[in-house]
């Protein structure tokens, strides 16, 4: 059971459970990323071209579908889930918590925003804004013929109710957190000091106006608070009950271009398609998701089984790269894998993480060396055929706009290792290095089990700072335990000094849920400073300048490669194939498909050679 | 007709004892080839799996070699390589002695645990026989495996010992019922009476006179236990609950299986394994099924 979860299926969950920063679980869902921007067209050629020695590269992909043939009136198409175990069914965006969930949601329900390439809050979608001269007010119109599926129209009152939903007391999904205590009157309301939220007006039945407490640029890439909840079904409820209802679990309800018409719990949902959606009627008649187990997905594909998936295991690419009746769609994913160093505790009375200048890992030139021994340009190639690649920022190329692509990173170099090693008086005594101070230096690694290249992966580390005489043990340990013991409870595990985790990151790229001085999710207990000066200004009024705030994060880009707090060292990509029947799809965001615009071709699928 | 006469002859020329058990269990694998050549072989892989294993450097191969990911057979891996670049015929190898090593110690733990119990239950009968075959039902009706894998999954850190002895600790009771069944008949024997009228000790009946007459029981059992304990050790493997994976096993070779690519393109890492599993069982089984034989007169063919 160990193996089978990890780095090949376990992405979408790990990432599920480890996003950071508030943005990405609360408002935007959790698939998205940004094509590259050279490669934006349509590629006509359905086969990956492979390099000679045998390495991919995301640039060869498209984000969008090539469309061949003519769409066919109606038609059904199959989406695969992807995952060994059921989805947990708690189907509204105003509660759910898994990816898995995500997935089936996204059918039926939409957000009232849409957004763009660069994650910025556009004016196509279901409702427009405005912003006051201030930036702290927005006004919110909910367009005449967004209607719920039961024929009620969408209103500015079910936009509030959603917010008192989240903010109130008895509320226990995962959403209330900084995004709703910036809203003006939130923290009173959830505190019961008051009836209403103060900041929240309800100007006419399709216009909403909220005023946040601070205005920052993150508000613009995903700080709002965007799906309504239908107050005409829920407004009786009590809140405790919510969650556990049949309108959340059997019969959900949203304003998509599908709607729900049978749930088997777990398994399977079939959708139908929903005629008012109001971007237009849908063109396919039906959907079917079914939960498929990654070790079937590509039987399943070639023999026409499903249509689509959410993810494929990237490991399983390789020997599949030329299945002939799918196209591969490949963006780069929000994400980094990363080696964190344990320099700190985590204070559960005060919320604050409190640096330990006597850790064992607290010496920078230790860490450094750690970086440049290790050749992830290789583990890219080797273990991943180029479709993970040497990462060398903690901002990843998903955000192009702030990714600083000139900073080299530390890069593989042994003789420097050892050499700083040296120079820092980490002698020698025998096989291994002793501290500066004569003492013994043994290094606590933990690495995730999961997937076929997790255990060689943190094998491969650990053999390489041996190289450079560090004496490392490595424990694998499963998901959850692993992040228990790194720390996501409070409660870090001294006994770690080194760990390998992943991070998926929101749309904004606003780093202060992972590296802020009060996250939680800052694992490796850092804090500085010159940090908590650089991501305050990224999110201050100033940051609003595009330049500017790119300024500021390569300068924080730059301030963590010399700290080294933790080292980002694979940047990963995200692949998925479509049947060829399939007209009109994409992956990714902003790329102004729609999945109302979903057609095929012919009545099957198309089934492999 | 030549046989016969020489066995006659044999015992003629030494009246005063039957042909012991050894010489019986002997004669019977002589009588049947294919338990015989199931001997060979296993002697032969016994020998030949220890012997390279000790020249092989274990850390050498679980080493990573991220230029030799998923290498088919060559000259220089013979069996090609696993996902990690580690060469799949040493792990063979380690991994054929650790199954054993661990097949072989449960099955002598198990051995002497289950006769003693079964023994000393037996012989004495009585509140002694009561009290030990209630435990004896109490451990029959936990749900091992899953006993097993939950202690697994608790020890942060084993290894083959610790391994072996969580495994003991709910395979020993199948023995002990048997011998108990043995002994019960074995002391209504004239002999045992005798012997005590004589004044031997208890001790000294039970363990001189009693146990060797168990004696081709017992190794009967053990053979057969110990095909049962190699297969259960690889289905735990193979599960994820025995070794990790730095440690190779015959289950943690086939496990390599599950991946739907490793199943289909590279059939060098968990096809060996496999095999040698399939190849292992089979000739341990026949080995076993010859002793067996021997054990029942009527049954002999030697």
């Amino acid at each position: 059971m160990r193996r089978r979860l990890g780095f090949k299926m376990l992405l979408p969950l790990m990432l599920a459970f480890m996003i950071g920063l508030s943005g990405c679980t609360s408002s935007k869902g959790n698939d998205a990323a940004q094509p590259d921007p050279t490669n934006t067209q349509n590629q006509t050629e359905g086969e990956k071209r492979q390099t000679e020695d045998g390495l991919f590269s995301i640039k060869d992909f498209s984000n969008i579908k090539t469309n061949e043939g003519e769409a066919i009136e109606g038609g059904t198409i199959t989406y695969g889930l992807v995952s060994d175990t059921p989805f947990e069914g708690v189907l509204n965006y105003n509660f759910y918590s898994g990816n898995p969930d995500f997935r089936v949601l996204q059918w039926f329900d939409e957000a009232l925003l849409t957004w763009d390439q660069n994650y910025v809050y556009t004016n196509d979608g279901a409702a427009t804004y405005e912003i006051s001269d201030d930036g702290r007010t927005f006004t919110f119109t909910i367009r005449d013929n967004v209607n719920w599926q039961d024929g009620q129209p969408v209103t500015a009152e079910d936009w509030e109710f959603a917010h008192e939903v989240i903010g109130h007391k008895d509320y226990d999904g995962p959403r209330y957190g900084s995004d709703f205590t910036n809203i003006e009157g939130m923290v009173e309301y959830h505190e019961g000091k008051a009836d209403k939220i103060s900041g929240i007006k309800v100007l006419s039945e399709k216009k909403l106006q909220i005023t946040y407490l601070q205005s920052t640029p993150s508000l613009l890439t995903g700080s709002i608070w965007t799906y309504p909840l239908a107050k005409h079904i829920f407004g009786d409820m009590e809140v405790g009950n919510m969650l556990s209802s049949p309108e959340v679990r059997e019969k959900p309800i949203g304003f998509g271009p599908f709607k729900v018409e049978s749930i088997i719990p777990g398994e399977s949902v079939v959708f139908t398609k929903n005629s008012d959606y109001w971007r237009g009627e849908p063109h396919l008649d039906k959907v079917v998701l079914k939960v498929i187990n990654p070790t079937t997905i590509v039987q399943q594909l070639k023999s026409g089984g499903v249509d689509l998936v959410d993810s494929f295991p990237i490991e399983q690419f390789p020997d599949n790269a030329n299945m002939s009746n799918v196209e591969y769609l490949g963006i780069i994913d929000r994400a980094y894998t990363y080696i964190g160093f344990k320099l700190g505790k985590w204070d559960e009375a005060n919320k604050v993480v409190v640096p330990d200048p006597n850790a064992k890992m607290a010496d920078v030139n230790l860490r450094r060396a750690m970086w440049y021994a290790v050749d992830n340009d290789q583990v890219g190639k080797r273990f991943y055929h180029g479709l993970r690649w040497n990462a060398t920022t903690l901002i990843p190329p998903s955000h192009p706009e702030f990714h600083d692509a000139s900073n080299p990173g530390i890069p593989y170099d042994v003789e420097k290792a050892n050499q700083i090693l040296d120079e820092a008086g980490y002698k020698k005594n025998g096989e291994f290095r002793t501290n500066p101070d004569g003492s013994e230096l043994v290094i606590n690694f933990i690495s995730m089990t999961g997937g076929d290249i997790a255990e060689p992966l943190a094998r491969y580390y650990v053999q390489s700072w041996n190289a450079i005489g560090l004496n490392v043990q490595l424990d694998m340990v499963e998901f959850n335990t692993f992040y228990d013991r790194v720390g996501s409870n409070g409660k870090d595990d001294p006994k770690v000094d080194v760990y390998q985790g992943a991070w998926s990151v929101g749309i904004d790229v606003d780093p202060t849920g992972l590296y802020g001085r009060d996250a939680l999710f800052n694992f490796p207990r850092y804090a500085s400073e010159e940090n908590d000066r650089l991501l305050a200004e990224g999110v201050s009024e100033k940051a609003f300048d595009v330049a500017t705030r790119q300024a500021i994060y390569k300068e924080w880009q730059q301030f963590m490669i010399e700290e080294i707090p933790v080292f980002p060292t694979l940047y990963r990509s995200q692949i998925v194939p479509v049947n060829k029947r399939i007209l009109n799809y994409a992956i990714g965001d902003g790329t102004g498909v729609y999945l109302h615009q979903l057609a095929v071709t012919q009545e099957k699928p198309v089934v492999a050679e | 007709m030549n046989k016969v006469t020489g066995r006659i002859e044999e015992e003629l020329r030494d009246p005063s004892t039957s042909p012991s058990s050894w010489t019986i269990l002997w004669r019977e694998l002589k009588k049947d080839k294919l338990a015989l050549i199931s001997l060979i072989f296993l002697g032969l892989t016994i020998v030949a799996v220890y012997g390279v294993s000790l020249v092989l450097d274990q850390k050498q191969i679980v080493r990573v070699d991220l230029f030799a990911l998923y290498q088919p057979p060559s000259a220089e891996f013979w069996l090609g390589t696993d996902y990690g670049g580690r060469d799949v015929f040493g792990q063979l190898f380690i991994g054929t002695r650790n199954s054993l090593s661990i097949g072989i110690i449960v099955t002598l733990l198990t051995g002497t645990i289950g006769i003693l119990v079964g023994l000393i239950s037996g012989y004495f009968g009585g509140a002694a026989d009561n009290l030990a075959m209630r435990v004896v039902d109490f451990f029959m009706i936990l749900p091992t495996l899953m006993i097993v894998i939950a202690f697994v999954a608790a020890v942060p850190k084993y290894s083959i010992v610790s391994f072996s002895l969580i495994m003991t600790a709910f395979l020993w009771m199948g023995i002990a019922r048997l011998i108990r069944s043995k002994a019960l008949q074995e002391k209504e024997l004239e002999y045992v009476k005798a012997s005590r009228t004589l004044g031997s000790s208890h001790l000294k009946i039970m363990f001189t006179q009693v146990l060797p007459n168990l004696s081709s029981i017992i190794i009967v059992t053990m053979t057969l236990n110990l095909a049962a304990n190699i297969g259960l050790e690889s289905g735990l493997s193979f599960l994820g609950f025995g070794f990790p994976e730095s440690t190779p096993s015959l289950g943690t070779l086939v496990s390599y299986a599950r991946n739907p690519q490793t199943l289909e393109y590279r059939w060098w890492i968990w096809l060996p394994a496999s095999l040698l599993i399939l190849v292992l069982m089979l000739s341990i089984n026949n080995v076993g099924q010859a002793l067996k034989r021997a054990t029942d007169a009527r049954q002999r063919r030697g």
